[in-house]
C-alpha cells in the first residue's frame, strides 16, 4: 500500500503529535508498506486564518501521485484530516480544542479573545460534524478524545493506543529521592500546580521537573512562583533532556507526577508506566485517568494544591507502596498490549 | 433561555430607540440572561435594576466577555454620533442587527467623515455596494455637487450595515427589497413593539376629549421636525383652506429650521392659528395628545422604518394623517388617513375637510389605531425576535462561508483571468457548500 499521512503543524516547532507522526510511518514501512508524512502549515490566529485553512485542505487532491494511486490517507490533526479521499482513515488526535472542550479555559482559550471567535467556533463544528463521517473509519488516540468527539459532535470513534517513542529503552531503576514531571511547561500541563501543592507538602517532597517552556514568560512565572513559596531547594528545572536521559529520570525516581488538565492521551503516563513507577494525577487530567488506576498503579488527587499535596506526601511517606503501584502500573501496560502493529493493522484494514 | 449581549442607546438619551429600549429590555430580562452594553455616560438607574448594564470602550471592545454570551444584539439608527460605537462592535463581532432606520446614508456619512475622518472608507463603501457608480457619486457628495437627501434615497448604504451580520430584523415589510438592499443574512420583519396605556387611563382620555368636542379642531405635529416632515406643504394647506379658522395647528418638537418656517407661517398669515412649542416635557406631551383631535405624521422621503410616534398617537386613540410612503404605506386603511406624496396639499385639505363634516368617523379610526396596538405587544415582539436569534444562531456558519466566497473571489480576481477562473471559483464554492451547508442540522 501507499500510505499518506495527513497531519498539520506550525513550522518550527516540534512535539508529541510531530513524533507520533513519524513512529506510525516507520511502523507503517516496517509493516511492508510505503508511507510519507504530508504536513501542512497550520495558524489559528487571527480566526479568520481557520476556515482559509481548512478550505485549502479541502481543495488538495492526494487521490494520485505522478499517476500512481495513492491507496490510503491517514489523517490525524485538524484541519488536515478535512482532506478528501476516498480511502481515508482518521487516527484523530484532537480536534480543534480551542473550539471545543478550550473554548472558554482562562490560559488555553484563543478563539474567544477575538470578535469573529464565535463564528469560527460554529464553523468548525458544523465542518467536523459534516465532514467527519467521510472517513472509512474513524479512530481517536485515546477513549478520553472518543468521548469528548462523541460529546461535542455526536460521533462515534474506537480509541486506539499506541506505545511511546522509545519504548523499549524504558526500564526500572533504585526509586531516588524526587517525583519527576517531564513535559513541556505551559499553563495546561499545570507545573503551577505542583509547585503550589509543594509548598503544602508536611514531606520534604522534591520535583524534576523536565522540558521546554512553551514561551519563556510561563518559566518565569513558575520560577517566580518558586521563589516566592521558597522552595529552592525542592524544586528543580532539568530544562530540555536528551531521550536516553530521560529514561535514567524516570528509572530513578519515586514516582512520577503529571496532572495535565483534560490531556488527550499522556504519553508520560504510559513511560512511567514502563518505568514501573506510579503515577500521581488528578480527576480532571483526562488521558492518564485511562492508565493510572486510584491506589492500584498511582493516585488520583483532585485538581487542587491541597489535595495533589495530599497525594504526594503519601508516595513520599511510603517507598514500598510506591514501588508496589509502579510494577503494578507496568503490569497495567503490558496488560493492555499496546503495541504499533496494532495500529496498523487497524489503519490499513 | 439565551445569554444576550444587548447594545442600543438607552435612557435617558435623547433617542426613540433608547425609549424602545426602555420598553424591551424588562420584557427580555424577565426571560433571559441580559447584559446591556452602552458607550453613554450616564444610564437611567431605574434600568440598571432591569439589566445588567457594563460600559464599553467602542475602540477595545472587551471581545472576552461578549463571546461568554450566545448572541449579540445590536440596534442601529441614523445617528453616527449615538450608533458609531454599536456599529464598530457589530462589524467584527457578528451578531443581529436591529434596523430602526433603512436608509443609512446619513448615518455613515458621520461615521466615516466627521467621526472617524476616513473619507477614502466612505468611498470604498459605496463602491463596494453600488461599483464605480458609487465611488463617483461620493466623490461628487464630498464636493458639494450632490446632497444628502438625494444620497440616502438612491445609495442608503443599508447593506454596510449589515454585512457580516447573522441576521437583520427590521419593522417594516419587504422595506430592504424595496430599497434593494437585500442583505445576504436572513431578514425578520418585526410589528414595532408598543406598551399600550392601560384601559382606564386611555378612557379618561377618551372623555377629555369629548368634552369639546366642536370646532375649533386641534392638530398637532410631534418630534424631531426635519425636512421630511412636510411642515411646508401643511402650512400651504391650512392656509388655502377656506375654513382654516375652525383649526389650531400645535407644533411641538425641534425644528431644523425654525427661522424658515416661522417666517412662511408669517408669510401665509397663520400666525393665529399656529403655535410653535418646541419640545415638551412628559407631562405636557400627555396633556397635548389627550385633547388633541388629528395627529399629523407626515413623512417623505421616508427613510423606510417604523415611527414610534404613530403608535403614541394610537395608543392615546388619535387619528392620524400619513403619508402612504414606506412603512406607513403599510398601516390598515381603517386607522389612518393617507396623504399621496404627489398631492400633498389636495389631500391635507380634503382630510381637513373630511374632519369638518364627520368628527365622528376620524374619532373611529383613532380608536381602530388603539385596538391594532395588540399586534405590537413587547412580549410577543420578544418572542419573535429571540426565535429569529435562535434560528439566525443555526446558520451562524454561513457568515464565515460567504467571507471565505468573497476572499476567494477576491484574490483569484487579482492573479487569475477570469476565462481560466471559472473551474477554480466553482470547486472553490462546491467546497464552501459541503462544508458549511445551508441548511444545517435541525434548521425548519
Amino acid at each position: 500500500m501507499r500510505v499518506l499521512i495527513l497531519t498539520s503543524g506550525v513550522p518550527f516547532t516540534r512535539g508529541g503529535a510531530e513524533i507520533l507522526a513519524e513512529s506510525l510511518r516507520d511502523a507503517v514501512c516496517a509493516a511492508g508498506h510505503q508511507a510519507e508524512i504530508v504536513t501542512l502549515p497550520f495558524q489559528s490566529c487571527p480566526p479568520s486564518r481557520v476556515p482559509e485553512q481548512m478550505l485549502a485542505c479541502r481543495l488538495l487532491d492526494v487521490t494520485e501521485s505522478c499517476g500512481m494511486r495513492i491507496d490510503r490517507v491517514i489523517g490525524l490533526k485538524f484541519p488536515a484530516y478535512l482532506v478528501p479521499h476516498p480511502n481515508k482513515v482518521i487516527w484523530m488526535l484532537h480536534q480543534h480544542r480551542t473550539a471545543y472542550e478550550f473554548w472558554d479555559h482562562p490560559a488555553a482559550g484563543d478563539l474567544i479573545h477575538y470578535p469573529d471567535g464565535q463564528v469560527v467556533r460554529e464553523a468548525i463544528h458544523r465542518a467536523d460534524c459534516t465532514l467527519l463521517p467521510e472517513a472509512k473509519a474513524i479512530y481517536t488516540l485515546s477513549r478520553n478524545v472518543s468521548d469528548r468527539l462523541r460529546r461535542c459532535s455526536g460521533i462515534d470513534a474506537e480509541p486506539l493506543y499506541n506505545p511511546p517513542a522509545n519504548a523499549l529503552l524504558f526500564h526500572n531503576g533504585p526509586a531516588g529521592d524526587y517525583l519527576f514531571f517531564p513535559s513541556r511547561i505551559n499553563s495546561v500541563k499545570r507545573q503551577w500546580l505542583v509547585i503550589q501543592a509543594l509548598a503544602l507538602c508536611r514531606e520534604p517532597v522534591r520535583v524534576y521537573f523536565a522540558g521546554e517552556a512553551d514561551n519563556p514568560a510561563q518559566q518565569a512565572e513558575c520560577a517566580k512562583a518558586q521563589r516566592e513559596l521558597g522552595l529552592t531547594n525542592q524544586v528543580t528545572w532539568l530544562g530540555v533532556v536528551s531521550e536516553e536521559q530521560k529514561c535514567e529520570w524516570y528509572a530513578n525516581s519515586l514516582g512520577v507526577v503529571f496532572p495535565p488538565l483534560d490531556e488527550d492521551y499522556g504519553y508520560v503516563t504510559l513511560e512511567a508506566m514502563l518505568s514501573s513507577k506510579p503515577v500521581i494525577t488528578c480527576a480532571d487530567s483526562g488521558g492518564p485517568l485511562e492508565f493510572v488506576v486510584h491506589q492500584h498503579t498511582g493516585l488520583v488527587a483532585d485538581a487542587s494544591p491541597q489535595s495533589l499535596a495530599g497525594a504526594m506526601d503519601a508516595l513520599w511517606a511510603d517507598r514500598r507502596r510506591a514501588a508496589a503501584l509502579g510494577e503494578a502500573g507496568r503490569e497495567r501496560y503490558l496488560d493492555l498490549k499496546i503495541s504499533w502493529e496494532n495500529v496498523v493493522d487497524k489503519l490499513l484494514c | 433561555m439565551l445569554k444576550i449581549n444587548w447594545f442600543s442607546p438607552l435612557p435617558p438619551a435623547h433617542s426613540g430607540i433608547a425609549y424602545y429600549a426602555a420598553q424591551i429590555l424588562p420584557v427580555l430580562a424577565n426571560r433571559h440572561e441580559v447584559v446591556a452594553w452602552t458607550d453613554q455616560g450616564q444610564v437611567a438607574p431605574e434600568l440598571e435594576r432591569t439589566a445588567r448594564v457594563v460600559r464599553y470602550d467602542p475602540a477595545n471592545p472587551p471581545w472576552r466577555a461578549l463571546n461568554d454570551a450566545d448572541v449579540s444584539i445590536y440596534h442601529l439608527g441614523n445617528h453616527g454620533g449615538i450608533h458609531g460605537g454599536i456599529w464598530r462592535v457589530s462589524r467584527q463581532h457578528p451578531g443581529i442587527v436591529v434596523l430602526h432606520d433603512l436608509c443609512l446614508h446619513d448615518f455613515f456619512a458621520m461615521v466615516f467623515l466627521r467621526i472617524l475622518e476616513k473619507p477614502d472608507a466612505y468611498l470604498a463603501a459605496l463602491e463596494r455596494w453600488y461599483g464605480e457608480e458609487g465611488r463617483r457619486v461620493g466623490e461628487a457628495f464630498l464636493a458639494g455637487g450632490i446632497g444628502a437627501e438625494t444620497m440616502g434615497q438612491r445609495y442608503p448604504l443599508t447593506r454596510e450595515a449589515v454585512s457580516g451580520a447573522l441576521g437583520v430584523i427590521t419593522h417594516s415589510r419587504g422595506a430592504l427589497e424595496g430599497l434593494h438592499e437585500t442583505p445576504a443574512s436572513p431578514v425578520a420583519a418585526l410589528d414595532f413593539p408598543y406598551a399600550a396605556t392601560e384601559e382606564s387611563r386611555y378612557l379618561g382620555w377618551m372623555a377629555a376629549r369629548s368634552v369639546a368636542p366642536g370646532p375649533p379642531y386641534r392638530l398637532v405635529v410631534f418630534g424631531y421636525l426635519s425636512r421630511n416632515r412636510r411642515l411646508g406643504a401643511l402650512l400651504e394647506a391650512l392656509a388655502g383652506l377656506d375654513e382654516r379658522e375652525q383649526f389650531r395647528l400645535e407644533i411641538c418638537g425641534q425644528l431644523w429650521d425654525e427661522g424658515h418656517i416661522r417666517t412662511q407661517i408669517e408669510r401665509l398669515g397663520l400666525g393665529s392659528l399656529v403655535k410653535l412649542l418646541g419640545f415638551l416635557p412628559e407631562s405636557l406631551v400627555e396633556q397635548k395628545l389627550s385633547t388633541a383631535d388629528l395627529a399629523i405624521n407626515l413623512r417623505y422621503p421616508s427613510m423606510g422604518e417604523a415611527s414610534l410616534s404613530q403608535l403614541q398617537f394610537w395608543d392615546y386613540g388619535l387619528p392620524t394623517l400619513v403619508t402612504r410612503t414606506g412603512w406607513y404605506a403599510s398601516l390598515p386603511d381603517d386607522a389612518t388617513a393617507f396623504v399621496r406624496p404627489e398631492h400633498e396639499v389636495e389631500d391635507i385639505q380634503s382630510h381637513l375637510r373630511a374632519l369638518l363634516a364627520d368628527p365622528g368617523a376620524f374619532r373611529a379610526m383613532g380608536e381602530r389605531g388603539r385596538q391594532s396596538l395588540e399586534n405590537n405587544d413587547p412580549e410577543k415582539y420578544v418572542d419573535a425576535m429571540t426565535q429569529f436569534a435562535a434560528m439566525a444562531l443555526r446558520r451562524s456558519p454561513l457568515v464565515t462561508a460567504l467571507a471565505l466566497a468573497g476572499r476567494v473571489g477576491n484574490d483569484l480576481s487579482a492573479w487569475l483571468h477570469p476565462a481560466a477562473s471559472a473551474y477554480l471559483l466553482d470547486r472553490a464554492s462546491q467546497e464552501i457548500v459541503t462544508i458549511w451547508p445551508g441548511k444545517p442540522r435541525g434548521y425548519p
